[in-house]
């Protein structure tokens, strides 16, 4: 029934991440989080490697793949560095209201423009604008042919590295979720400027900033579906996105996993490896059937996405399990490495922080259970 | 112009297990990939048609396992590539392969420079290269970390033991290229999704004139056991451990 078997090219195309991921993202990782600085070097290659395009379709110039090899490409790059993982994953994302309610000529223009090697930004919180995301403060005017955009936007992905960004604004507060509408707007429009970069607890190779608009100007053309559509679209976004959160949370699982199985094997107390004790054993097998049980709700998400079947519960589903289940395991890893993990000489440490956001970002993990639970009672 | 290159598809000697009693290999589950010199040298070849002009050909023989080699060698830049398959082709010796290459590329004609890698991941016999070269009768280079095309002239650079060797030769010519030659690119996605669409060429050695007797291996392998690095758990401690070392060590013919 669950039919994932990758083909040949689907394979290949593994190979290249992964060998993208241990060669050139996992050697970079620890600078970057130590300094916080944009890993611009490995970002390129991952752009020239189309990794920040993975949703936009062959007719758009992208690779076209299906739901459950992204999740599978997100899993490998996260596993050397969710942080970077992030930065090309939130390409994609922000490419998702263009996907979801573009015409020809706009999907056009955006998608040619990441096909390009830009990165992208979605711009739907603010200050006051956090889980609740229908009470979106930013506006945008209707002046003859232009929309004019004011507001601020935090937390912002690539907020100080895009080259185009999609932006939830409302052109009539007094309509509330109905107001709410969708533009893209190209880094170098006037009045769209960069606020503060956040100083992160963990993804700090990714770049997280402020976008101020002060009377950005856009065509109409700019507007994604109709006004009032914004909602719609920023929901359906997240649900397609929801579970590659979650496929990056799996592979910072996996990554843990791995280092306390080595170091378990490795590091000898009372004259043997700690592994031969029941007490690691246990926690070993307890993260590695949490990871595996996270993995496989993600992928099925994935597989109900591109079978066309709804996915939006399980979706939710994937990324609550799978964030608070990186959360445990990296604990565990911390807990095995026992001094060395907490100690930032070694790599376990950073693991346990990346982690942190998993249950955070796109939806808290609490604002997902509302989905779940909203799904449950509706039927 | 045209440039050959000829890649093995050989066993990925990562997943390869040996047993620790009988030092015999466990193979199940072992992946295949493209010998990575060979990916060094596809990378050359290609660099070449692009600044040359011309096209970068891949030419590989083995069993019917080669067929799934041919997607990840043309994701990697050449323009097609040519396959000579049998199952009596799986594992066959250098001998066997430089006769059934050397067949090959005269099929394919016209050429300027042949690229090999300078030895295989699995046997390493460097031999493959040098034989094509002689049943051709062309120029081989072999260690070669560097070259340069001025018209029909090359200039290789050969990396040896002991220093760096310039030699010059006219085309056609084959060269044996190592690692230094340049890195292998990580093919992107669409690279990979082009690949499936370019053309590939499969012949049998049948089709190129070779007759069974021409495939018969010249070296019989007698047995094939992995090493086992078994330390001697001695611990010597004590003003007198330097000397027992010694000792032990004269009566192992060790120093």
């Amino acid at each position: 029934m669950y039919d994932m078997t990758l083909s040949q090219e689907e394979q290949l195309m593994l190979q290249s991440v992964r060998e993208y991921s241990e060669n050139v993202i996992a050697p970079a990782a620890k600078e970057a989080d130590a300094t916080g600085e944009f890993p611009w070097d490995v970002v390129k290659k991952g752009i020239e490697l189309g990794l920040h395009a993975l949703p936009i379709p062959e007719a758009y110039g992208g690779a076209g793949i299906s739901s459950v090899l992204m999740s599978i490409l997100a899993e490998e790059m996260s596993k050397a560095c969710a942080g970077i993982a992030t930065t090309l994953g939130a390409t994609g994302l922000s490419c998702y209201p263009v996907l979801i309610a573009g015409n020809e000529e706009q999907k056009k223009l955006y998608f040619d423009t990441i096909m390009a090697g830009a990165l992208g930004a979605f711009c739907l919180t603010e200050p006051g604008a956090g889980s609740d995301s229908g009470s979106v403060a930013a506006t945008a005017e209707r002046d003859g042919g232009d929309y004019v955009l004011n507001g601020s936007k935090t937390f912002i992905t690539n907020g100080g590295v895009a080259g185009i960004y999609t932006v939830f604004a409302t052109v009539d507060r007094s309509r509330g979720l109905k107001g709410l509408s969708a533009f893209m707007v190209e880094r170098g429009r006037a009045g769209l400027s960069v606020g503060k970069e956040e100083n992160k607890m963990g993804i700090r190779a990714s770049n997280t900033t402020d976008v101020v608009f002060t009377n950005v100007r856009v065509p109409a053309s700019h507007l994604l579906g109709r006004e009032g559509d914004g909602f719609k679209i920023a929901m359906t976004t997240l649900d397609r996105s929801r579970h590659s959160v979650g496929a990056q949370a799996v592979g910072i699982c996996q990554a843990a996993l791995e280092a306390s199985i080595r170091y378990a094997n490795e590091r000898k107390q009372f004259g043997k490896p700690i592994g031969a004790n029941q007490a690691i054993q246990f926690m070993l097998a307890d993260m590695a059937t949490q990871t595996e049980a996270a993995r496989w709700l993600v992928r099925r998400a994935a597989w109900l996405q591109d079978q066309g079947l709804p996915y939006s519960m399980e979706s939710a589903m994937a990324k609550t399990f799978a964030g608070d289940t990186a959360m445990q395991v990296t604990t565990d890893a911390v807990q095995i490495f026992g001094g060395y993990g907490y100690s930032r000489d070694y790599p376990i440490e950073k693991l346990m922080r990346d982690a942190k956001i998993m249950q955070i970002f796109e939806g808290t993990n609490q604002i997902q259970r509302v989905v779940i639970a909203g799904r449950l009672l509706k039927a | 112009m045209r440039f050959i290159v000829c890649y093995k598809w050989t066993l990925d000697e990562e997943d390869i297990r040996v047993d620790r009693e009988t030092r015999a290999l466990a193979l199940d589950h072992v992946r295949q990939r493209i010998s990575p010199y060979d990916r060094n040298a596809i990378e050359c070849g290609v660099r070449l048609a692009e600044e040359q002009g011309g096209e970068a050909v891949a030419l590989s023989v083995g069993g019917p396992e080669v067929a799934d080699s041919l997607k990840d060698a043309l994701s990697r830049g050449p323009a097609h590539a040519v396959w000579v398959g049998c199952p009596e082709l799986s594992g066959a010796d250098a001998a066997a392969v430089a006769k059934t290459l050397a067949a090959a590329v005269r099929h394919i004609g016209e050429y300027d420079l042949l690229i090999c890698g300078e030895g295989s991941s699995d046997y390493y016999n460097q031999q493959t290269g040098p034989r094509l070269a002689a049943l051709l009768g062309i120029p081989a280079v072999t260690s070669v970390s560097g070259l340069t095309l001025s018209g029909r002239v090359l200039r290789a650079e050969r990396k040896l033991e002991e220093g760096l060797e310039i030699v010059e030769t006219d085309l056609p010519a084959l060269v044996t290229v190592l690692p230094d030659i340049g890195e292998a690119r990580i093919p992107n996605l669409k690279q990979i999704l082009a690949a499936g669409k370019k053309p590939v060429v499969r012949l049998t050695p049948a089709e190129l004139g070779l007759g069974p007797e021409a495939l018969e291996p010249r070296a019989r392998r007698e047995s094939l056991l992995g090493t086992v690095a078994d330390r001697k758990r001695i611990v010597l401690r004590g003003e007198g451990a330097v000397a027992e070392l010694l000792t032990k060590l004269r009566a192992e013919g060790r120093c």
